[in-house]
């Protein structure tokens, strides 16, 4: 440890570039990146500096400073476009930000950013070993965003506002064609259809009835075995036997 | 020398040679251009030029140039010639005293390492003068001189020279062809330039060029509002006397005096003409006024004003326009068409928040007032604004609401909140000497808690967050007393609807204090254990200002030789009690917090308990008459008095009164807020209590009741007595040691905001209040009051909370002697306001 300290307190760079070398093939991250925070300036121009930015990054990647990882791995990809461990970076980089999405009811700037980057590294590196991980990464992050959007509809129905979910779910719908939610969404948009036609005032019951109808079919065009198919039903009973009196 | 070369000729890059270097090494500019050796080249070509701005971009080099030093072959060998920008070594400043120099280079950003620039110097002189002028030196002059440092490679040294010149002062201000309006009301239209006048002390005499140029604009505006609409200066002197002191002279034409002809709407098909009219509230004859004919139209200083503009757009009508046209001027009369486009209806498509780091999603999407598919509104927009300030877990400044994606077309808008998290947790650990003793407190309070993740490890950063809960831990302990409480409450129970629920649970102990000793007597004591769970509905009917609450409480009382006739009963006992209070109350103030201009707030509650008495057979008006409350010997024989009748034992019967609580207690209280002129605000308000006995035999409870007088700081909750405040008089001084059972106060204060900066609000106010508290209903009267009043000052800080200080002067006297009572100091901490 007195050598560490000793270099740290050091002037002479090379001596801190082959400390850190060692520590960082030791695995010991930490100590290395507090002597790589001191060198990396040092080596900006030289060839050294490719090394030393790559172990930089990676030892923030490897202690879980995604932050500061991901803005050293994109200064990587910027500075060495040419390097071997270009590829890399970016995969580890856009990682970076996968690792610091966070659960999906608060914001998603991270989230976004990820996917962006993700996708730039897909479209980048079509062969990559890491391909697969990305797209696994991306198909992640993209039901989360999914689930976000479908969160929020889903509450206007909580809280009794059904006009908003209806728009929501027509919005989420429309947005996301391909989303594993789609099923439930069209259900929750035909419950608050049905809640809202049921609490309607006489002169426009009619109207919504209708379009509760309309949601049923679409859902049941779409999932003919919904597994909402009971409560779609029940609600469909009363649907019809309402709508009776408008057709005398 | 001169070499030929075909024009764009793709080349190999023999090498680089780099010149004019000075303190960088020539291998590091040549990274930087991004050339290597060995790589293609086309020369002249995009390439070249792309490094050339590369370097420039750096700012590093006032001279980039390359040279073709020689061609072998396909072999291109390039010079690189470059000019290194010297950097700033040390600076000295003339004309100012050490320590504010170093301020104004810090401000101007010059410091060592700079990059000297000719475009830096400019940038500085520039500054630096414009500074001084700002502050009134009107013959500021700044010099910066660079001089070679030879000490260093490629530095410079400067010199900066300041000579601020004196402060320059208006002496005075003429005006010349002004009949209408008079030299005074001019002078007084010019906001920030004044003549030097002998005592005016809170606008200063200077002459700032900027602030000048805007009361010219003023002026003008000045006349519009008038009528002129002409009106113009045809020349303004300032007059330099080469002292300190200018004379600045105006030369106006008035031009005509005009009023308002007609006024047609044009394009209205959503509100009539009429309705149009009424909101614009300008009658043709009326003299002519620019600045309110635009203010009536859209009033750009107050968003949620009242004018046409807005009539539209809080109603769906997002893409209307609204132009004022003048369409005839004959002689002094101008008729007007006001042109409205409104466009289609818009309605919210899609709306989000973003920056919600530490909120969940639904705590803040069920208090908007904007929902995807309503139709536009801008006071909706105004209104989610202002709610999602008021939640406490955002920063409520930096609430911006962001339009987007706005289509006339399809008539859709999207609109996103862009919110700011900011801290809403609180820890408190104090320690202090107070009550004959070390008191220690350590408080936690989280504002923003979610109780759902109580038990998951990976939400801790460092508490559970983003749920809207809170969550309050507090413990207060000194040697003669401890306080343990907590509490937790839910905003939307359930998640459906706005019903807040609230839990509650406290202990607290005392001692006997031993004054001979200075040491607490456990022997002697008195806890209270209290369990509280509360229900808060918002409701829509009448309106949705009101809210309906409920509460169920439990207190247990433990007496045990406590005799410090606190209560009317003996010194050992207990009382149980359970109540179950009901609550009405309307909130309409606005704002809220802090300083509240208009609006008001009315409380009605009841708080009862079971009836006991009804139903448990006791006749407590005959308890002395039963043997089991007549005292008894050691032995357990009936003691007799003189008479021979048996002596009632009074402490069994008074604990047998108390065994289970039983009384109703009805409260009311009201203020209101109206503004008088600008900020001065006049809050009136009205205070009525009473507390009564279902059975008079077991009599008024002696818990629960009220003690008027003074700061009425609630420090002393626990048995759920109330203290109100009336300033004047010393604290409880007005009620009985055991507490009035029925009181009533009214209150008159003006209040008058000194700042209401976020980070410090600070008021004055005077104040006159009245108030009266007695022991039963039979001697209530509502007119005898206690009168007093008084100033003070209050302090609102969000680190600190409410800090303020009354001073009050009681007119009539505290027990009847007849002398009043005088002045008395009140500190105000933390209550509520």
């Amino acid at each position: 440890c007195s050598q560490f300290q000793k270099a740290l307190k050091s002037e002479d760079v090379k001596l801190k570039y082959d400390l850190a070398e060692k520590l960082y093939n030791e695995g010991d991250y930490k100590k290395a990146n507090r002597l790589l925070e001191q060198i990396v300036p040092q080596y900006a121009g030289k060839p050294q500096g490719e090394r030393v930015v790559y172990f930089h990054a990676n030892a923030y990647y490897q202690t879980k400073e995604y932050y500061l990882a991901a803005y050293q791995f994109d200064r990587f990809s910027k500075s060495y476009p040419k390097s071997d461990k270009a590829e890399e970076a970016a995969f580890l980089g856009a990682k970076s930000y996968y690792m610091l999405s966070p659960k999906y009811s608060l914001d998603q700037r991270e989230t976004n950013t990820a996917v962006d980057k993700l996708q730039l590294f897909i479209n980048t590196y079509p062969d990559s070993e890491y391909l697969d991980e990305a797209n696994e990464l991306v198909r992640e992050l993209r039901t989360k965003l999914e689930k976000k959007d479908f969160e929020i509809a889903r509450q206007y129905n909580r809280i009794s506002d059904y006009k908003a979910a209806i728009k929501s779910f027509d919005n989420f719908l429309s947005n996301y064609p391909g989303t594993p939610f789609r099923e439930d969404a069209m259900y929750y948009k035909m419950v608050a259809s049905y809640n809202l036609a049921v609490n309607s005032i006489y002169s426009k019951m009619q109207e919504r009835l209708s379009h509760t109808r309309e949601s049923y079919n679409t859902l049941k065009r779409y999932f003919p075995d919904t597994q909402y198919s009971d409560e779609a039903e029940k609600m469909m009973t009363v649907v019809n036997k309402e709508l009776e009196q408008f057709s005398k | 020398q001169e070499i030929k070369f075909d024009k764009g000729k793709k080349y190999i890059l023999g090498g680089i040679e780099v010149t004019g270097v000075k303190s960088y090494n020539t291998q590091t500019v040549i990274t930087y251009s991004g050339l290597r050796v060995g790589q293609e080249i086309t020369v002249p070509g995009e390439q070249i030029t792309n490094v050339i701005k590369k370097l420039w971009k750096l700012e590093l080099f006032s001279d980039v140039t390359f040279y073709i030093d020689r061609v072998e072959d396909d072999k291109i060998f390039l010079e690189l010639h470059i000019q290194e920008v010297p950097t700033l070594s040390s600076v000295k400043i003339e004309g100012l005293k050490k320590k504010k120099g170093e301020a104004v280079l810090k401000e101007a950003d010059i410091k060592k390492g700079k990059r000297v620039t000719e475009s830096f110097i400019t940038n500085t002189r520039n500054f630096l003068v414009n500074k001084y002028k700002k502050q009134g030196f009107l013959h500021a002059r700044a010099s910066i001189t660079p001089i070679p440092d030879t000490s260093a490679v490629n530095a410079v040294k400067m010199l900066v020279s300041i000579n601020k010149g004196d402060k320059v002062k208006v002496k005075d201000i003429t005006f010349d062809g002004n009949e209408a309006l008079k030299d005074k009301t001019l002078r007084k239209a010019m906001k920030n330039t004044k003549r030097k006048v002998f005592g005016r002390f809170w606008k200063k005499s200077k002459f700032i060029p900027e602030d000048y140029k805007e009361d010219l604009t003023s002026l003008i505006d000045k006349y519009k509002e008038k009528g002129y609409r002409d009106a113009r200066i045809i020349s303004d002197t300032v007059i330099d006397n080469k002292t300190n002191k200018i004379s600045i002279n105006i030369d106006l034409e008035e031009g005509d005096k005009y009023y308002f002809g007609k006024i047609d709407f044009v394009g209205n098909t959503v509100y009539s003409d009429r309705q149009l009219a009424s909101v614009l509230g300008i009658e043709p004859g009326d003299t002519y006024n620019g600045v309110l004919l635009r203010k009536r139209i859209q009033d750009n200083t107050k968003p949620d004003g009242e004018d046409i503009t807005n009539l539209y757009q809080n109603n769906g009508y997002l893409f209307s326009s609204i132009n004022p046209v003048e369409i005839s001027a004959k002689n002094d009369t101008i008729d007007f068409e006001i042109r409205i486009i409104e466009g289609k209806l818009a309605y919210f498509n899609d709306v989000r928040v973003s920056g919600n780091d530490k909120t969940n999603d639904h705590v803040i999407y069920r208090e908007m007032r904007t929902r995807p598919g309503q139709k536009y509104s801008k006071e909706n927009v105004i209104r989610t604004i202002r709610e999602l300030g008021g939640l406490g877990y955002f920063d409520q400044e930096a609430v911006v609401p962001d339009i987007k994606n706005a289509n006339p077309d399809a008539g859709t808008v999207d609109i996103e909140y862009g919110l700011t998290e900011k801290g809403s947790s609180q820890i408190e650990l104090q320690g202090g000497y107070g009550g004959g003793g070390f008191i220690g407190t350590l408080g936690l309070s989280f504002s923003n808690f979610a109780i759902k993740d109580l038990f998951n490890k990976k939400a801790y950063k460092p508490v559970p967050m983003g749920d809207g809960q809170t969550l309050a831990l507090r413990l207060q302990a000194s040697r003669f007393y401890q306080t343990y409480s907590f509490s937790f409450s839910e905003p939307w129970l359930g998640g459906k609807k706005p019903t807040q629920f609230s839990a509650s649970l406290s202990h607290s102990r005392q001692f006997y204090y031993d004054w001979r000793t200075g040491r607490p007597d456990k022997s002697q004591r008195f806890y209270i254990t209290s369990l509280t769970f509360g229900l808060a509905k918002r409701l829509e009917v009448p309106d949705d200002y009101f809210t309906l609450s409920h509460a169920l409480s439990f207190q247990y009382y433990d007496l045990e030789n406590y005799n410090i006739g606190l209560f009317g009963f003996g010194s050992s006992g207990y009382a149980k009690n359970i109540a179950y209070t009901i609550a009405l109350s309307r909130d309409n103030r606005f704002p809220k917090l802090i300083y509240p201009r208009t609006g008001s707030r009315f409380t009605i509650s009841a708080r009862v308990t079971p009836p006991y008495s009804l139903f448990d057979g006791v006749d407590y008006g005959n308890l002395e008459n039963e043997e089991e409350f007549w005292e008894k010997d050691d032995d357990g024989n009936v003691v007799y008095d003189d008479d021979n009748q048996p002596v009632a034992d009074v402490q069994k019967i008074e604990q047998e009164k108390i065994k289970w609580l039983e009384f109703y207690k009805i409260k009311f209280d009201g203020e209101w807020y109206n503004r008088l002129v600008g900020d001065l605000v006049l809050k009136t308000s009205a205070n009525f209590g009473y507390l009564g006995a279902y059975n008079q035999d077991r009599g008024v409870v002696p818990f629960e009741r009220f003690f008027l007088g003074g700061d009425g700081m609630a420090n002393y909750t626990l048995d759920s007595r109330e203290t109100i405040q009336l300033r004047g008089y010393p604290n409880q001084s007005l009620s009985p040691n055991i507490g009035s059972t029925i009181y009533n106060k009214f209150s008159m204060e003006l209040r008058y905001p000194l700042t209401l900066k976020p980070s410090a609000s600070i008021y004055g106010l005077v104040f006159a209040e009245g108030g009266a508290a007695f022991d039963s209903f039979k001697n209530y009267n509502p007119f005898q009051l206690k009168r007093s009043a008084g100033f003070g000052l209050r302090i609102f800080m969000p680190a600190f909370g409410l800090l303020g200080i009354d001073f009050g002067h009681g007119f009539d006297s505290i027990d009847g002697t007849g002398q009043k009572n005088g002045w008395e100091t009140h500190f105000i901490i933390g209550q509520q306001f």
